[in-house]
């Protein structure tokens, strides 16, 4: 559910790991909002069920499941996973974000350009000129392919010293 | 001779130009997603469904069943020449597949492999062909009170064999099914779970959902392999198996296809445990057993028979029943739906032309996949030569890609990333993925029936006791829930199982 429950370091083996802990009650929280919620939008009708009924039994299912589960953590704590590679998850994901937000303004090939220099150059250390080819083909390249072959359309950009050259 | 007309029309439509290409297509894709470790199958048929939308019904489904039994061909290769396989069914092959490329029987093993494909995925996709009238006909007979039961029994069976903690797998059900109601509610119209959100409306795109789920978050999760092997090709010369090899492997090939096809028909069932048991039997019954281990071919030509006879009969429960037998075939079942077509009884019935030029294009593909596999096999490697941070950079471009065209919007972009998060979080916390998979798409075919059975009963929960169908299908859907209480074992191998 959060991000946290990963990035926590792994605690004591004979304790319930802090990561496990935060799933239980992300859960929980999720099962009680959707318990909670699908009363408002009425178990039973006239009709028969209603839109909540089959929500409550989810919501239902959630939180007796959440439950279980940290009673057997306590009884037993599960061995802790390895962790994640915390600066792939970030960079990966800042990077996607970031790219997500900006392609209806840079338009697809600029923003995609970039996306892929960074991962490819910064990240990925590979030479300038494979970064450069990589790049390119997998953004004005990939526009036009997915244009003209498949006839799906990649946004251009919004500016228009951009959209003018036909990025 | 009916089934033979009806076979027979198949043929005729998918070998039109167009089609043969997605098939084509289709394998290629299957086969380079079977081979790169960091996407499986699930993410895989995921992907690709937003570039098959503009398609016509029956190429994209022949292009989508094409990447999801290539990926099963595809495993292969990386188990026998590298050690790691690239699907979790030829997870087994990397034994006697591995021992053999340390020998100089690599290509070999590779061929035997891919017959041995062939063999079983055609014998399954004749068992489809022979299943899909009676079965469909029977299916026929089903209301919404039995089909809510039919989901129950897929569902619990799902649950009850996803990694091993049924309490962890219910939780992943609930999780699934509650996402897929974020919408508008299909009975009554109201709006649930949108937050406000006017872009909720029309629900949560699952094709975001499962890229994310499956996708992404295996790539957040990749730790690089301090022990990968550098991979050389096996030369021309040495891909044709010798007689002996041909002969040893015949028997390990006929077992195979009965497990597999057999193992493929249940519900819950992965590639993995049909290869895995198959690697059993050769080990119980084969001649040549001392061998196994140390490069013998019983070992490559049995499971790899096993996971492709799986891969093909777990299509049959999909077209006959509507039930979806794994998490890749629930993505595939999906994009049916997209595509307006319901698999199922009625599929025969409403869409029979679509149905049986599926059926046909099996066939094809499965021979597409023997003579491209081979051949091919300098190819497959040299993408195995790629380095990790640019096959990252290109999954990464077809997930956005991807994700962006199911509704060209960068929302479900933004989705996707919320859920390759939330992935990441269920793999750490040790959560099984593929029940999630499952209730999502099935979540609004079983509330729909829920509801209309209590409809047509005015509210009476007996409806499900009082019809026969429907009461024996509930009785084996909570026996199988409860069976842990029962101490029933299942197969270990289904507890590693990525794919679960």
């Amino acid at each position: 559910m959060t991000t946290e429950s990963v990035m926590t370091k792994p605690g004591s083996a004979a304790r319930v790991a802090p990561s496990v802990l935060v799933g239980i009650g992300a859960f929980v929280a999720v099962g009680v909002y959707v318990l909670v919620s699908s009363l408002g939008l009425g178990l039973w009708t006239s009709l028969g069920p209603g839109p909540g009924l089959f929500p409550f039994a989810m919501g239902a299912v959630l939180v007796s499941m959440s439950i279980l589960w940290l009673v057997q953590e306590l009884r037993r704590p599960s061995e802790t996973p390895d962790g994640v590679d915390r600066g792939l998850v970030i960079a990966v994901v800042v990077s996607l974000a970031l790219l997500a937000a900006v392609m209806d303004l840079l338009g697809f090939q600029l923003s995609m350009f970039l996306f892929l220099m960074y991962h490819l150059r910064v990240r990925g250390r590979r030479t300038w000129v494979s970064s450069l080819i990589i790049a390119l083909a997998g953004s004005v390249g990939a526009f036009y392919a997915f244009n003209y072959g498949l006839n799906v359309t990649l946004p251009v950009s919004a500016f228009s010293p951009l959209n003018v050259i036909g990025l | 001779m009916d089934i033979l007309n009806d076979l027979l029309g198949g043929f005729a439509a998918a070998m039109t130009w167009q089609n043969l290409i997605f098939a084509f297509l289709g394998c290629l894709l299957g086969t380079i997603i079977g081979v790169l470790p960091g996407i499986g199958p699930v993410a895989g048929v995921a992907l690709l469904i937003p570039l098959t939308m503009n398609l016509d019904a029956t190429g994209a489904i022949i292009m989508l069943c094409a990447i999801f039994y290539g990926t099963a061909y595809g495993g292969t290769i990386t188990s026998v020449l590298l050690n790691t396989p690239g699907e979790a069914a030829s997870a087994i092959t990397t034994i006697d597949g591995y021992a053999m490329t340390k020998i100089g029987r690599a290509g070999a093993a590779l061929t035997i492999a891919a017959v041995g494909s062939f063999v079983g995925g055609t014998i399954a996709t004749l068992g489809l062909v022979a299943a899909a009238k009676p079965l469909g006909e029977l299916g026929l007979l089903v209301g919404p009170p039995e089909f809510f039961a039919l989901m129950v029994v897929g569902i619990s069976l799902l649950v009850a064999l996803a990694g091993r903690s049924m309490v962890k797998a219910l939780i992943s059900g609930a999780l699934g099914l509650l996402i897929s109601m974020v919408g508008i509610d299909p009975v009554a119209g109201a709006p649930r779970f949108t937050f406000g959100m006017d872009r909720l409306l029309d629900g949560v795109s699952f094709v975001a959902v499962i890229v994310g789920v499956f996708g992404l978050s295996e790539i957040l999760s990749y730790r690089k392999d301090p022990h990968a092997a550098t991979v050389h090709a096996p030369g021309l010369r040495s891909l044709l198996p010798s007689r002996t090899e041909w002969r040893r492997s015949a028997p390990s090939m006929a077992r195979g296809t009965g497990i597999g096809f057999g193992l493929g028909l249940i519900p819950g069932m992965t590639g993995s445990v049909s290869s895995l048991l198959a690697y059993g039997a050769e080990k119980k019954f084969s001649r040549h057993r001392n061998e196994l281990g140390k490069g013998a071919v019983e070992g490559v030509a049995g499971p790899e028979t096993a996971n492709n006879a799986h891969a093909n009969a777990a299509l049959i429960p999909l077209f006959t029943l509507g039930i979806p037998a794994s998490p890749t075939i629930a993505v595939l079942m999906g994009a049916f739906l997209q595509q307006g077509l319901t698999p199922g009884p009625t599929l025969f019935t409403e869409n029979s032309e679509i149905a049986w030029a599926i059926i046909a294009s099996l066939f094809i593909g499965n021979l597409l996949l023997l003579l491209l596999n081979v051949p091919l096999v300098g190819l497959w490697t040299s993408i195995l030569r790629v380095p990790a941070s640019i096959l990252t950079a290109l999954i990464l471009l077809f997930m956005v890609i991807g994700a962006y065209t199911i509704n060209f919007s960068v929302f479900d972009v933004f989705v996707m990333i919320g859920f390759g998060l939330l992935g990441l979080a269920l793999r750490h916390l040790q959560i099984p993925l593929a029940p999630m998979v499952l209730t999502l798409v099935l979540g609004p075919l079983m509330e729909r029936s829920l509801r209309e059975s209590l409809e047509i009963s005015q509210g009476d929960f007996g409806i499900f006791v009082n019809r026969p169908i429907s009461m024996v299908l509930i009785g084996i859907g909570v026996l199988i829930i409860f069976s842990p209480l029962l101490k029933l074992r299942k197969p270990k191998a289904l507890d590693e199982d990525p794919e679960t």
